[in-house]
């Protein structure tokens, strides 16, 4: 073997083993919760399910607290998704047109937030101050226009041939329209990236919800998740349907508060894996178009 | 607004003479002409309104708010109206406890930055050299795929793999001989966990923004390298290394407010009383003493000097490497 194929081999090698390394943690809580929970206590669990179930499954999706959850999540991530993009997008195409007068004033306004912030306590009291606490407003209308996105699409927006839009104005579209009927198709497979970014940003958020609410109607799943974390079979219970709606006593005995929490995960986490697949090249593509220097 | 119009003509002018005094300005045909282009974007600035709106109520009246480090909130007379105290509330400068979690801060932080920004530079050059398209295609999506669930799916990860018993990690542990330990519960694994965790959730991810660099990389370079006879690591030192150096620097001074936050969305889940004097960071300390305890002023307080620090190191590294001839972000 010459030096250079020791090191492709070495270097497949490696690239393989960190794949494995990657996918091998949402494997290992996936199969924990297959299995029942008194038998995952006996250790011993690696690749596959020892004792197959789908109790714990059934259990957590017969949860009301956790369908609910699921609800304000889903009802966030659209709403909150689709207000961000679109005046995000308002937004940044205002700012794409370079003769606009003060544009750069307007710049530098955009820019200080990006250098300082109040921090998270003056954030809270503002939050407080304009009654968005324990609402579910406070998950949508802070993200409503996002800096970074804002600059991606205006660079984004500054690429648009001119002459297209000129075209358009020629037959006297005003600006709205322009945005509406030139530049918004052009420049879908961006809001596809953009948009995708802000939903996962929605759909993974637990800190609002831990912190900014306290109505237990309003928390989203990431959050209930959280609280998950330190609960104990007693708090599955309370939550729980009665045993009789359980198909066998036998199975149900078998549930652990482990158990149900890696149910719990996966049914929080399942979609974004199966979408996965489908979106990562968006994905890609919008941290390229957000790579691009203005 | 007539003063921002002012302000407006003046950079418009820059160049010229800087001493315009008001009256040259505001010519009555010149004033007409600034109305009629203003009127000419009137849709632009329509367009562009509630972004200002939103930055002003979520950006910069919490900037604003940033006052009441200096006051004692009280909580019927909100900001504006709560009683000066000077600098009572920067006492915590005095408290050790305060140092105490500024250094499990750094102490998170600096490995983070030390083993966290190279890797996924390394990730990429490793990746850059597959020639089969395929596999590379393969592990670069299962390298993104952490980066898009949440950190407390992370701790549930951890909690479980680490766990006695029914963890993985224990389960490896003692097939090879070792006694069962109990990760999250002793302090000295805590920031390892918390960096190899965060590696693993953001190494892929990282990796695209310097992918992309090298794929911008003039091939030709490396033919005529080839031609010279440089071999593989020959052209990486050479080629590859200095032609990403821009984004590493840039990526360099956009971690730098990172060096002060080692994350709360990551660690607060992780944080139990076991594992406190080293999982208490500076941004898990402002949750706790400001969100669960209501110490407003204090937790603000904190806030500030954060926020100056992190803001000074962006600055300085920006000068820095602009100082020694790299491209910084302005």
């Amino acid at each position: 073997m010459t030096k250079r194929s020791y090191f492709e081999y070495i270097n497949y090698v490696l690239l393989a083993m960190v794949g494995i390394l990657t996918l091998y943690p949402f494997l290992f809580i996936f199969i924990l919760s297959l299995n029942e929970g008194t038998d995952t206590m006996r250790g011993g669990i690696v690749i596959f399910p020892r004792a197959f179930t789908l109790i714990n499954y059934k259990f957590m999706l017969a949860n009301s607290t956790l369908l609910k959850a699921y609800r304000i999540t889903i009802l966030r991530t659209l709403v909150g998704t689709v207000g961000s993009v679109f005046i995000t997008a308002l937004v940044a195409y205002g700012l794409s047109d370079p003769k606009l007068p003060g544009r750069s004033i307007l710049m530098i306004y955009l820019l200080i937030p990006m250098l300082f912030s109040g921090g998270l306590i003056p954030y809270y009291l503002q939050l407080r101050n304009l009654r968005l606490i324990n609402t579910f407003w406070v998950y949508i209308v802070p993200g409503l226009f996002n800096i970074w996105n804002c600059i991606v699409m205006k660079t984004f927006f500054q690429g648009i041939p001119e002459s297209l839009k000129d075209a358009a104005r020629i037959d006297g579209a005003n600006e709205f329209q322009i945005l509406f009927r030139v530049v918004f198709p052009v420049s879908l497979p961006m809001f596809a990236a953009i948009s995708l970014f802000v939903a996962v940003g929605h759909w993974n958020d637990w800190f609002s919800g831990a912190f900014f609410v306290y109505d237990p109607k309003l928390v989203p799943v990431q959050t209930y998740l959280q609280q998950l974390m330190t609960q104990e079979m007693e708090g599955f219970r309370a939550s729980a349907p009665s045993v009789s709606d359980m198909i066998k006593f036998r199975e149900y005995s078998t549930i652990t508060s482990l158990s149900l929490r890696m149910a719990a995960v996966c049914i929080g986490t399942l979609p974004i894996i199966c979408l996965y697949p489908f979106l990562q090249r968006y994905f890609i593509k919008g941290v390229l178009i957000g790579s691009l220097k203005d | 607004m007539g003063d921002m119009k002012v302000k407006m003509r003046i950079s418009e002018r820059q160049g010229n003479k800087l001493l315009i005094s008001l009256k040259e300005i505001i010519k009555p045909s010149e004033l007409n002409y600034i109305l009629k282009n203003l009127w000419k974007f009137r849709w632009h600035y329509i367009m562009i309104l509630p972004g200002i709106v939103l930055l002003f109520l979520f950006a910069y009246m919490p900037i604003m708010g940033v006052q009441i480090a200096f006051k004692e909130y009280d909580l019927t007379a909100g900001i504006w109206k709560s009683p000066w105290v000077g600098l009572k509330n920067f006492y915590f400068l005095q408290d050790p406890y305060f140092w105490h979690t500024v250094k499990n801060t750094l102490a998170i932080t600096i490995y983070r930055l030390m083993f966290g920004f190279p890797i996924p530079i390394i990730f990429a050059l490793l990746l850059n050299e597959v020639r089969n398209e395929k596999f590379k295609k393969v592990i670069q999506t299962v390298s993104y795929l952490p980066h898009f669930v949440s950190w407390i799916v992370v701790a549930y990860i951890l909690t479980s793999m680490l766990a006695l018993d029914t963890g993985v990690v224990n389960f490896i542990l003692e097939k090879l001989g070792f006694s069962q330990i109990f990760f999250l519960g002793e302090p000295k694994y805590f920031r390892a966990i918390v960096v190899i965790s965060a590696i693993w959730k953001e190494m892929g991810w990282s990796s695209i923004i310097y992918l992309a660099a090298l794929a911008n990389i003039n091939p030709e370079l490396y033919e005529a390298a080839l031609i010279d006879g440089a071999g593989r690591f020959a052209r990486i030192r050479y080629i590859t290394i200095p032609g990403i150096m821009p984004t590493v620097g840039i990526i360099l001074i956009l971690s730098m407010p990172g060096l002060l936050s080692a994350g709360y969305e990551q660690i607060y889940p992780l944080v139990n009383p076991a594992n406190m004097s080293v999982s208490e960071v500076l941004d898990v300390y402002i949750i706790r003493l400001g969100l669960v305890s209501a110490q407003y002023s204090i937790s603000a307080a904190i806030g500030l000097i954060l926020g100056i620090v992190q803001m000074l190191l962006v600055l300085t590294v920006n000068f820095l490497i602009k100082k020694s001839g790299g491209v910084g972000l302005w």
